[in-house]
């Protein structure tokens, strides 16, 4: 067990540091910094004065080096139209963010665990054909579509629910449905798919022959153990809700991290981008490690090793 | 880890789920669905060859330029409404251009978008998985380490960065969602080759002193086709839907040029009374992507329906 | 097992449903819901050239003077009255009993603490062209002070609209930092909170020496999204909003919910041509190529179908509003033969290609349909352009005043609300300044003899020659003077403001 986390634990210093570069890399490999700050008859002078103000002209492993000693303090500079450190711009942004992929989270839950345990218990049948057509339509359909859809139907047509803003509950709703719709489809086919394959196994088979009641069969045994790999596979999918997430809150005008980022992409704000991919990053790490730990109590065969 | 008891799905095994419920075991009954999926695949496949060809040929098919602005005919209704005229079968938009004439072309950009970068993403991820997955040891560990960092950005995530750098046009985004889409490949192959890498022949060959680069694409990487070949569809349809977004967001494809993504865009402030000029665009890009999927599907199956994908 | 998960899941949405931000201890009929388009970058407003700022200020702090927008003249505000005691020399009472915000009693030396502060070349403030006139301020007593100007000043009394009152103590003690986020003013509403991009709310100021605001609170919403604006008033979220393309104006007037006002106001559109080279070297020095351009657009087909005919045409930049607008000049006809011809005499025989910066329609309504019209037709000229898209007003502008705009951009200019030529040929058109993108000698010593004289006859004299020149001149490409549109909520009672002020103290409910 100890030599699993410790495992786990190297794997995510390398992948922070992957991380960073990247970050680093796109900011400073792939874009001009001076470029986009001085007006553009500035003359060579000036460029030369700011590149060496930003330390640009040092070699690169510095630069890095800078980059990472500061990052790691939350230093990512100020935002250059705010005049606001990046750092406390992007995290003032995560809570909306985290609220509204918990909340999907849970509406595709809601649609997912019922709908694929049914059809996986239904194999074969009409039932298990309609759900898995619904699914593949229903991946087709571009999330930004449906949030659009659903705010001319709910708030326009309908007004029962506010079109936009962060005030209460009743903001939570459409956005929340539209990110678990949009994610429903593909968990239905997981948990489908892992219940099936645990009803074929030995111990169930044993349950039944038994004489177990089916559906003390189901929810006592196959239900418990199909949990494992659909936790796991929730958590994998973390950064796929995140970015899901970042979809959603464009169309409702969410007050969180992927607004601000594209916002901050228009008006060319490097420092605020740079921050909002590294935090972002680290929280789908930060996830997937505890998913990963998590995982590494339950399952027994980890336990045992 | 021992897998003997419950599976926790492999990052392969969820873009097979992805794609589509496993095949049961051969029976009637499963033999006649198998038939059955395949009709539905086919029949995605001939409307999504309708859409290449419009594309390909949309100078001959489009009833009028895609750019021509025409002040005096804008928010023209589609033929069959009132105020609709058979000129402009889908309507115009705000500035008198011609629905459908854009949507044929914008199809163009979504195919070659999509096209491209899967190319590109499958290039990349296939060389490097062969290369993790056959010479193992650091080269494969470096491999693993930049594929586990780049699956931890959501694709949009990374697209985003990337574009907020090189700034927003075609070609950047076929170069980014290109950059950001080779590690599945990287990774489904590279466990692939390290599986065949110890298979008879593969082993003979070496005895016999075959040169790696011929042990690799004589031997090894025709095997593989079928899983790629999948994988590589599937991903069409995920990078049309995400030029679609970035487009909309204003980050892809510029106004005047047409893209599914950004007729959207500029659309949706219609929606409430020209609302033809988002939902035409909404709808093909929805057509689309469940054809580029069940095609992909049935490709699936056809190739090897006892293939864990 | 399975109880964990339903217990994880039941508390994962409750964790959810409790979760969301201040919940506002205010009820709606008190409050007004206002929407913006982008947010200010800070609550300074002499530090800042965006119309959303010169909003805010107007609803937090008060002028020397303010426009009785029935009337449309000068009437007081903090000072009572006025005059001219010789060419050179004016004196303003000041109003007594007012207080600021945090209960500093307002007098003689805010008045020029704020002016000194605007005037001072260290500060760098916006604000600043536009009160340079004023040479010193001098305080006599508390409610008395001298304003000694640099020459005959015919706007002063116009321009004691444009500068808010802060206070001295304030300025004195905390600082210009701190003045960026916190606005102490007399006005009638205060600043309560200010969430960055998000929203601003502000409280009704009980101890206000003018008319009390009908509504307690007033909400100031940041909503970029036309779209979501438009969904927000009709499904009751918004009360006001501004800037309603033409082309959504009839959904909101058939929802039921809510309705357009419209005016017209102060605000003119433009191309700015780069003559001065500002941006680089570039084809729009040439007269030749500026007059093509001009020649190319039918402007007048794009009021009627894009905009719907709501948009005034004028012949130069001068608002018909305006004191000095000449109406006997007319304003271009499209002719495409006359600018292909110039275009081929200016060594461009097959057209030539130029940079086009463009915005997204925060102040300007239907920009994009109307600039994609322009553009379209500039090409069937041969003006082949290439478009750059910034989408907030304060990048925009910022580009704009760090020379770094292209050959051709978007413009409008409200004219800080003053109804003068002035307050647009000095500020946009004049020699060197951050937003001016025409540099002509002639021109220019025409606005300071504009300027310079008290004598209204001689100006419009003057005013007519200045538009004659830069029509000529094809100083840039003319478009026309904007209606206002606003989207008004059905339970409020609001005037549409011409000269573009949302007066938030000024609604009132609506009688049912």
């Amino acid at each position: 067990m100890r030599r699993y986390i410790v495992g786990q634990l190297v794997q995510l210093v390398v992948v922070l540091f992957g991380i960073s570069i990247l970050a680093f890399g796109i900011l400073h490999v792939l874009g001009d910094p001076v470029l986009l700050l001085l007006p553009q008859n500035a003359g060579k002078e000036e460029f030369e004065r700011y590149r060496h103000l930003l330390g640009l002209d040092r070699p690169l492993y510095v630069q890095y080096w800078k980059f990472l000693s500061r990052a790691v303090l939350g230093d990512f500079g100020k935002s250059w139209y705010a005049d606001t450190p990046a750092f406390r711009l992007v995290l003032e942004r995560m809570p909306p963010t985290i609220y509204l992929t918990l909340s999907g989270l849970v509406v595709a839950l809601l649609i997912a665990l019922p709908l694929g345990t049914l059809a996986a218990l239904r194999r074969h049948t009409w039932i298990d054909s309609l759900c898995t057509a619904v699914a593949v339509a229903g991946q087709a359909v571009p999330i930004f579509w449906l949030g659009i859809m659903m705010i001319i139907v709910f708030s326009v047509r309908l007004r029962f629910l506010p079109a936009s803003g962060y005030d209460s509950w009743q903001n939570f709703l459409m956005p929340s449905f539209c990110l678990g719709a949009a994610l429903a489809p593909i968990t239905m086919r997981l948990v489908r798919s892992g219940v099936i394959e645990v009803m074929n196994m030995e111990f169930i088979k044993t349950a039944r022959a038994k004489g177990l009641a089916e559906g003390r069969v189901v929810v006592k045994h196959a239900f418990r153990n199909a949990c494992i790999p659909v936790i796991t596979v929730l958590g994998l999918q973390f950064g796929q809700l995140l970015g899901g997430a970042i979809i959603t809150e464009t169309v409702f005008a969410w007050p969180g991290v992927a607004t601000l980022t594209v916002e901050s992409i228009r008006n060319q704000d490097f420092p605020v981008v740079q921050c909002a991919v590294v935090l972002l990053a680290l929280l789908i790490v930060a996830v997937n490690l505890i998913v990963d730990l998590v995982v590494g109590f339950i399952d027994p065969r980890i336990h045992a090793s | 880890m021992p897998r003997d008891r419950v599976s926790t799905p492999t990052r392969l095994e969820l873009a097979g789920i992805a794609a589509g419920p496993a095949p049961a075991a051969p029976s009637h009954a499963a033999a006649w669905r198998r038939l059955l999926r395949l009709r539905w695949g086919v029949a995605a496949g001939i409307v999504l060859l309708g859409i290449v060809l419009a594309a390909v040929f949309a100078p001959l098919i489009a009833p009028h330029d895609p750019l021509a602005v025409d002040i005096r005919h804008r928010l023209t209704p589609p033929a069959w409404m009132d105020h609709g005229t058979p000129e402009h079968l889908l309507g115009t938009d705000p500035v008198g251009r011609d629905l459908l004439a854009r949507m044929i072309y914008g199809g163009r950009v979504s195919l070659v978008v999509g096209v491209a970068s899967v190319l590109m993403s499958t290039t990349i991820g296939v060389l490097l998985g062969l290369g993790a997955g056959y010479f193992g040891g650091r080269t494969d560990w470096t491999i693993m380490t930049i594929i586990n960092v780049m699956l931890t950005f959501p694709f949009v995530l990374l697209a985003l960065a990337v574009i907020a750098v090189l700034g927003a046009s075609l070609f950047n985004m076929i170069i980014v969602l290109g950059v950001a889409g080779w590690p599945i490949y990287a990774r489904v192959v590279r466990a692939e080759t390290l599986a065949i890498r110890e298979r008879d022949f593969v082993v003979a060959g070496r005895a016999l002193g075959m040169g790696h680069l011929r042990l690799i694409f004589r031997q090894i990487a025709p095997n593989l086709l079928s899983t790629i070949v999948v994988i590589a569809t599937l991903q069409v349809a995920q990078v049309i839907v995400l030029e679609s977004f970035l487009s909309f967001l204003g980050l892809g494809v510029q106004p005047p040029t047409p893209a599914w993504g950004n007729m959207l865009g500029e659309g949706r402030l219609y929606m409430l009374n020209s609302w033809w000029i988002a939902t035409f665009p909404g709808l093909a890009i929805f057509v689309t992507t469940l054809a580029i999927n069940l095609m992909g599907n049935a490709l699936r199956d056809w190739l090897d329906p006892h293939l864990k994908l | 097992m399975a109880r964990a998960v339903t217990l994880g899941s039941l508390v994962l949405l409750a964790l959810t449903l409790l979760m969301p931000a201040d919940i506002l201890a205010q009820t709606k009929d008190e409050t007004i819901v206002y929407a913006l388009q982008s947010d200010v970058q800070n609550w300074d407003p002499p530090n800042s050239v965006l119309r959303e700022s010169i909003i805010l200020g107007y609803n937090v702090f008060d002028h020397l003077a303010a426009r009785d927008l029935k009337t449309g003249k000068v009437g007081p505000s903090l000072a009572i009255s006025w005059k001219a005691l010789d060419d050179t020399t004016w004196e303003v009472k000041l109003r007594r009993g007012v207080k600021f915000h945090d209960g500093t009693p307002f007098g003689a030396k805010d008045v020029k603490a704020s002016f000194d502060r605007v005037l001072n070349p260290e500060n760098k403030l916006t604000a600043r062209g536009n009160h340079a006139k004023i040479k010193s301020v001098e305080v006599v007593d508390d409610s008395t002070v001298h304003f000694k100007t640099d020459g005959p000043y015919p706007l002063f009394v116009e321009r004691l609209t444009a500068l808010v009152m802060q206070s001295e103590k304030v300025m004195k003690e905390k600082g210009h930092e701190w003045m960026q986020d916190n606005p102490v003013g007399t006005g009638p509403y205060k600043l309560q909170k200010w969430m960055k991009k998000q929203e601003h709310q502000l409280v009704r100021n009980d101890d206000y020496w003018g008319p009390k605001p009908a509504f307690k609170y007033v909400r100031i919403r940041i909503i970029p999204e036309q779209a979501t604006q438009i969904a927000e008033l009709i499904s009751g979220g918004v009360d006001i909003i501004k800037a309603v393309p033409p082309d959504q104006m009839d959904v909101i007037n058939k929802s039921g919910q809510a309705r357009t006002a419209t005016s017209p106001i102060l605000r003119t559109a433009m191309l700015q041509l780069d003559q001065a080279g500002r941006s680089g070297p570039n084809p729009m020095q040439d007269k030749r190529v500026r007059l093509a351009a001009n020649l190319a657009v039918d402007i007048d087909g794009i009021i009627k179908h894009v905009l719907n005919g709501l948009a005034d045409r004028t012949a130069t930049t001068v608002n018909p509003m305006a004191f000095g607008f000449d109406p006997g000049l007319k304003p271009y006809k499209q002719d495409l033969a006359q600018a292909k011809k110039l275009l081929a005499e200016a060594g461009y025989p097959s057209g030539l290609e130029v940079g086009f910066l463009r915005s997204q329609p925060v102040v300007e309504p239907g920009v994009i349909q109307t600039s994609d019209a322009i553009v379209a037709d500039l090409a069937k000229a041969g003006i082949r352009t290439k478009a750059r898209m910034v989408g907030e007003s304060g990048p925009f502008t910022n580009l704009i005043r760090d020379s770094k705009a292209d050959p051709i951009f978007e413009f409008s200019w409200g004219y800080y609300s003053i109804f003068d030529a002035d307050a647009i040929f000095f500020d946009v058109m004049t020699c060197n300044q951050p937003y001016s993108y025409y540099c002509n000698k002639a021109f220019d010593d025409l606005v300071i003899q504009g300027r310079s004289t008290l004598e209204l006859k001689k100006r419009a004299e003057i005013y007519a020659k200045a538009q004659k020149l830069i029509h000529d001149d094809a100083a840039y490409l003319f478009k026309w003077g904007l209606r206002g549109v606003w989207g008004l909520s059905n339970r409020i009672e609001y005037e549409a403001p011409r000269d573009e002020v949302d007066r938030m103290w000024a609604v009132t409910a609506r009688k049912k």
